[in-house]
């Protein structure tokens, strides 16, 4: 392993900011050792880096709505399979019913603007808004 | 050889047009999207056509995807890009002066920075980097992107993402002296 100069471990600091399980993992083993003969110096450079880290990270941006991923699951590719089955009168019917509960749903998660956890709302927004054509070939 | 792309059996299902692979390809890479393209564009509305556009690219390259030749996140991190950029250029063709939206650089005298200030001067601060340092910056920061694939993305060596970044979070630093040095 390679040691680590002061410099060096500054210029990663400076530039994959102050979480080290963040650097590249080549140098990760180097910087433990220089944080542990150097604490002061290590932890002052880190420090500096996670403030430009946290400032960052304050810029939240906006989670997908349920309009955009509607929009995309219907160019998305459906299977041959899928159209059959949707056009018996059986899953019409379960689609109709799983449209009229997939509008209350949203409806619900639309008024819900507070969360700022896009992964969680599109998550959820995706149980909720299957077109029925696209719920076909689950358990088929 | 190197490590298995974690996408490539899901991708492999979209092309049949697996409804349940369809959404979960939605689940996984929307955020994303919607996260890379909000941070290169700095607005959500061109986002979301950025996250549509990309998903037709998705439908259209999974039957063709050959898997082995490169890792499909890497590959759509790219398209993302080169869509952003379209949009760039777009503006800077129409207003080739300042980037939009630059109003307001800094605190008034009299009142703290809320949370919200704080979020709008990143903003700004980031789209007035040059091109190649905010991209960086976005892969490594906020997309999370390791050293190697964010370079690959790039089409740059890692020594070049380094310098990149160094510089980019040096102006940052500059642009928000007042938040992040004490």
């Amino acid at each position: 392993m390679a040691s680590m100069t002061q410099e060096r471990f500054e210029a990663y600091a400076e530039a994959f900011g102050g979480d080290v399980s963040r650097w590249p993992a080549e140098a990760r083993e180097a910087a433990a050792l220089l944080m542990a003969e150097q604490p002061a110096m290590t932890n002052g450079a880190l420090a500096r880096a996670g403030r430009l880290d946290a400032a960052l990270d304050a810029w939240r941006t906006a989670p997908a709505g349920a309009t955009l991923i509607g929009r995309i699951l219907d160019t998305a590719p459906r299977s041959r399979r899928g159209w059959r089955l949707w056009l018996s009168p059986a899953v019409l019917g379960a689609g109709l019913a799983a449209a009229c509960a997939a509008g209350v749903i949203v409806g619900v998660q639309l008024s819900d603007r507070a969360s700022d956890a896009s992964e969680v709302a599109v998550a959820n927004t995706l149980s909720a808004v299957s077109s029925p054509s696209l719920d076909l070939g689950e358990g088929a | 050889m190197g490590e298995a792309d974690p996408d490539e059996e899901l991708l492999a299902r979209v092309a049949e047009g697996d409804p349940a692979a369809v959404r979960a390809m939605v689940g996984r890479k929307l955020p994303r999207l919607m996260s890379l393209a909000q941070r290169m564009l700095g607005e959500a509305a061109e986002a979301e056509d950025v996250a549509q556009e990309a998903f037709l690219r998705i439908w259209k390259q999974a039957p063709r995807w050959q898997p082995g030749r490169a890792k499909f996140d890497t590959w759509l991190h790219r398209v993302a890009l080169n869509l952003c950029y379209d949009r760039l250029r777009r503006r800077r063709e129409i207003v080739t002066e300042d980037p939009p939206e630059q109003i307001d650089s800094g605190p008034g005298p009299d009142r703290g920075l809320q949370a919200q200030d704080v979020a709008v001067r990143v903003s700004q601060a980031l789209a007035r980097l040059p091109d190649r340092q905010r991209e960086a910056i976005v892969l490594c920061h906020y997309q999370e992107l390791g050293n190697i694939e964010a370079a690959a993305v790039m089409g740059v060596s890692v020594e070049a993402l380094e310098s990149l970044l160094g510089r980019g979070r040096r102006a940052l630093r500059v642009a928000l002296a007042d938040m992040v040095e004490r």
